[in-house]
């Protein structure tokens, strides 16, 4: 088989916060998963489930959302390959938010139970679990800021810069290019914006020479102004663990 | 604190409302090293950009999360009740990558990184806890994200004024059909991702329809239905320990 194993990415990305041991990343490797394939959009956890198996992205971007009673959503986070996209669910037992496939994503879903005995035996894997979901929640702090208090165009430009941290922190990116398979209604509900108010931040963004968009990828052309113009500090991404 | 009890009990009730624990548990929480301090409002416990070596407890009195922009624009993320542990990232993450202000004047028991990670190892339970106290956190989080950035104004200070009352009441710090809100209407806008005038005008909005009534910083409702719904707001997100079991009975 020439395949690389597709829990890969998740022990290399663990492996920059937690020291794993070679016994543990045989364990890791070793966790069952059916692997599955959702289109865009598509839901992969509903809100109000009971969380029964946890989602690993093995290929393309998933989302975090909540729909609101006017029909209205708010996207809460994103996420790259190699990223959990519900550990919570391994813990809390009803989800409380959905999980929508970005573009076409797969996605390896692994049984709950599993995965706890693992975290239960293997104390570096549980901590680099801890760490995974506390980096999340330091994500979400920044966006609370960030559709709270920051300006259009300064949101949009800080949520490419954290797409574009990410995906390059993954290896996901060449030379500032980066897949980015989202729509300007997706970046909207990601910003708390209309979609036109979206379009139009985009558009200038674009004029003024910090981003190029084509159909599905974004490539960041002057990332020290984008930074600035988006109040970007990746600090609250903790990639220094 | 009532009179005798130990500083840390409250955060010790919080964990065991999450996962059951032995004597040898408990004991090993009420035994962690700490230190008493007081703290004026508005003062700081962890800077953004800190290292912090302790973990804090909110013994008494109230605090809050927050950052602050580039511009000088300030937005809380959180509000901690008395009980809650408020740093727990500390123990796994190095740097502090928001503030933590004290609300009113409070009460903290800085626990040792150290002594918490230690707990942690030789105590499972209780890091499953820890992690289930974070993740319920996390979930509180993500609903702030939508009130900010999907509700109008009004909803937004609804749901929050609801999120306050359950979580007061759930520690059995809410009394009948209100409680203290230890917060200023700058505070509130901060909150919220408003302008203090526009809070204003929103409290007194929720006031004139008779859905709160408000006494210095008492607030009072009399059809909590009524200010659920004006908030949008369902408690499923808050993960109080015991209601996820019945809310999945119910589907």
């Amino acid at each position: 088989m020439i395949e690389v194993q597709p829990l890969t990415p998740l022990v290399k990305r663990w492996s920059k916060h937690s020291k794993l041991s070679e016994d543990d990343v045989g364990a890791l490797l070793a966790l069952p998963f059916t692997r599955k394939t959702f289109g865009r959009d598509a839901y992969i956890v509903r809100e109000g489930q009971q969380a029964t198996e946890c989602c690993l992205i093995a290929q393309g971007m998933a989302f975090r959302q909540k729909l609101l009673r006017d029909g209205s959503r708010q996207i809460i986070s994103f996420h790259i390959r190699g990223e959990f996209v519900d550990l919570q669910n391994s813990l809390l037992e009803v989800a409380d938010h959905s999980v929508q496939s970005l573009d076409r994503c797969e996605a390896l879903l692994i049984p709950r139970s599993p995965l706890l005995d693992l975290a239960d035996k293997h104390p570096a894997i549980r901590r680099a679990m801890w760490i995974d979901t506390l980096i999340d929640s330091s994500i979400f702090r920044e966006w609370v800021i960030n559709v709270g208090r920051r300006d259009s165009r300064t949101r949009i430009s800080h949520l490419l810069c954290e797409l574009a941290f990410r995906l390059d922190g993954s290896g996901d990116g060449r030379d500032g290019r980066f897949d980015f398979p989202i729509t300007q209604e997706q970046l909207a509900d990601a910003t708390g914006l209309t979609s036109v108010h979206t379009n139009r931040t985009m558009q200038s963004l674009r004029k003024d020479g910090l981003i190029q968009l084509n159909a599905k990828s974004l490539t960041v052309l002057d990332w020290a102004r984008l930074r600035e113009v988006g109040d970007f500090d990746e600090l609250y991404l903790h990639h220094q663990l | 604190m009532p009179p005798g009890s130990h500083p840390l009990s409250g955060f010790l009730r919080d964990l065991i409302a999450q996962v059951p624990l032995d004597g040898a548990d408990q004991e090993a929480i009420l035994n962690l090293p700490h230190r008493l301090r007081s703290l004026d409002p508005s003062s700081y416990l962890v800077r953004e950009g800190a290292i912090p070596l302790h973990c804090g407890v909110l013994v008494e009195g109230f605090a809050f999360r927050q950052k602050t922009t580039g511009d000088g624009a300030r937005q809380i993320m959180a509000v901690c009740i008395p009980g809650d542990a408020v740093d727990l990232q500390n123990i796994f993450l190095d740097i502090s990558d928001h503030a933590v202000q004290m609300l009113t004047r409070a009460t903290i028991a800085d626990v040792p990184r150290e002594a918490l990670q230690e707990l942690i190892l030789g105590h499972p339970a209780i890091g499953r806890g820890i992690i289930q106290l974070t993740l319920v956190e996390a979930s509180i989080l993500r609903e702030w994200v939508v009130n900010v950035g999907r509700r109008d104004a009004r909803e937004r200070i609804a749901h929050i004024l609801c999120e306050f009352a359950v979580r007061l009441e759930v520690r059995g710090l809410a009394s009948g059909n209100g409680f203290e809100l230890p917060m200023t209407q700058e505070q509130l806008a901060d909150a919220t991702g408003l302008t203090p005038v526009h809070v204003n005008r929103v409290l007194k909005g929720l006031e004139a329809d008779g859905l709160i009534t408000r006494q210095r910083r008492q607030i009072h409702y009399g059809n909590w239905r009524a200010l659920q719904d004006a908030g949008d707001f369902s408690r499923t997100y808050l993960h109080v320990p015991g209601e996820d079991e019945l809310q999945l009975a119910r589907r």
